[in-house]
């Protein structure tokens, strides 16, 4: 990880017309970025696209950084933004891809740990904001800041949408579960 | 079973994230220890609870640093001072400008004076004991200084979207 002095001459050099030390900040901010576009497309090599589109959008709008806030929180907004516009540009294309990636990942992890297996399941009856609020939570390197500012939240809304979405989560778990027993 | 309220729910989320402590806490084990169906949703939220724990990072392909800095030229955005919206916002200012100065040259504006006596406005007059002096009011002046006010906004709008765009290509192209 880059200082936040680094991080501010890195921001200095390439306003001042250097392209290279902008690698440095890709390299950095990379995985993060990733795993947003990821998280909302559900689809790798669209994600590293968008992702890709977001990085370079960041790098031509730099100037109109205020740097009130952390640039990591602008660019993961960025990120947020060109990601969801990927999802509402290919949604047919996407829902189908999305629908086979989940039930393999599902038919793999039953065998692992059944009640993992189950929630995972369950994530498909989450709306999409609800769904990427929590996958996002649970993402250690991310602080709840971050989540509701690239979502577009105060801290409270995002909060209670994290909260329901864990409780619909643990109904249908009870529910999957009670079903499961019953057929055995 | 009964349902548990949203509002002990929120405990037990509160509870295993750990951001439940003091009084809350206590309060909360004691719950628990009594209550059965408390326990049980407690497992249940546990389980979901552990099943996103595992939630990591993701990572692009080991040559996205590269792609990203080959494709950062290549790729442009347009700008909303582009130098078609500038040009019509130029076109628009040159109109309203050029219609104004019609206007003073046949003296439309030649009548419109006056005088504003601060005397009569009473709130004013509530907070100054001295007399007041009397402002004149010339309608020519004023239109002079919004003609005056369009140029220099037009050789703005002129500046960012035509002449830095050429001379930053222009400039590009020696490089």
């Amino acid at each position: 990880m880059i200082s936040l002095q680094e991080e501010n001459e890195l921001i200095d050099r390439i306003l001042a017309g250097k392209q290279e030390p902008y690698a440095r900040l890709v390299e950095n901010y990379q995985r993060f970025a990733f795993t947003i576009a990821l998280k909302i497309l559900n689809n790798r090599p669209e994600a590293e696209e968008a992702t890709q589109d977001a990085f370079i959008k960041a790098f031509h709008y730099l100037k109109n950084f205020n740097r009130k806030a952390r640039f990591s929180t602008w660019l993961y907004r960025i990120v947020f933004n060109t990601a969801v516009s990927y999802k509402r540009k290919n949604r047919t294309i996407l829902s189908s891809i999305e629908y086979h990636d989940k039930s393999d990942e599902t038919e793999q992890s039953l065998e692992k740990n059944d009640k993992q297996a189950f929630v995972l399941k369950a994530m498909d009856k989450l709306n999409e904001a609800d769904r990427l609020a929590i996958q996002l939570y649970y993402i250690k390197e991310f602080s709840m800041d971050e989540v509701a500012e690239l979502m577009g939240q105060n801290m409270n809304t995002l909060k209670v949408r994290i909260h329901r979405a864990r409780q619909r989560l643990a109904d249908e778990l009870k529910k999957m579960l009670k079903e499961e027993a019953l057929t055995l | 079973m009964e349902k548990i309220p949203t509002a002990t729910d929120d405990r037990l989320l509160d509870y295993l994230d750990g951001k439940l402590e003091g009084a809350a806490l206590q309060q909360l084990k004691k719950e628990l220890e009594s209550s059965s169906p408390l326990q049980a949703r407690l497992e249940t939220l546990r389980a979901v609870h552990r099943a996103l724990a595992h939630a990591k990072l993701e990572s692009p392909s080991p040559a996205f640093v590269n792609r990203v800095m080959q494709n950062l030229s290549s790729v442009s955005f347009p700008s909303a001072w582009s130098p078609q919206n500038g040009l019509l916002l130029l076109v628009g200012v040159m109109v309203s400008a050029g219609i104004l100065v019609v206007m003073i040259s046949a003296g439309i504006f030649d009548q419109v004076q006056g005088v504003v006596s601060l005397e009569q406005v009473s709130p004013v007059k509530k907070y100054f004991q001295q007399s007041l002096p009397v402002i004149s009011i010339n309608g020519k002046l004023i239109i002079n200084i919004i003609v005056g006010l369009n140029l220099v906004l037009a050789f703005l709008v002129l500046d960012k979207t035509v002449l830095k765009p050429f001379f930053q290509r222009r400039a590009g192209a020696h490089l």
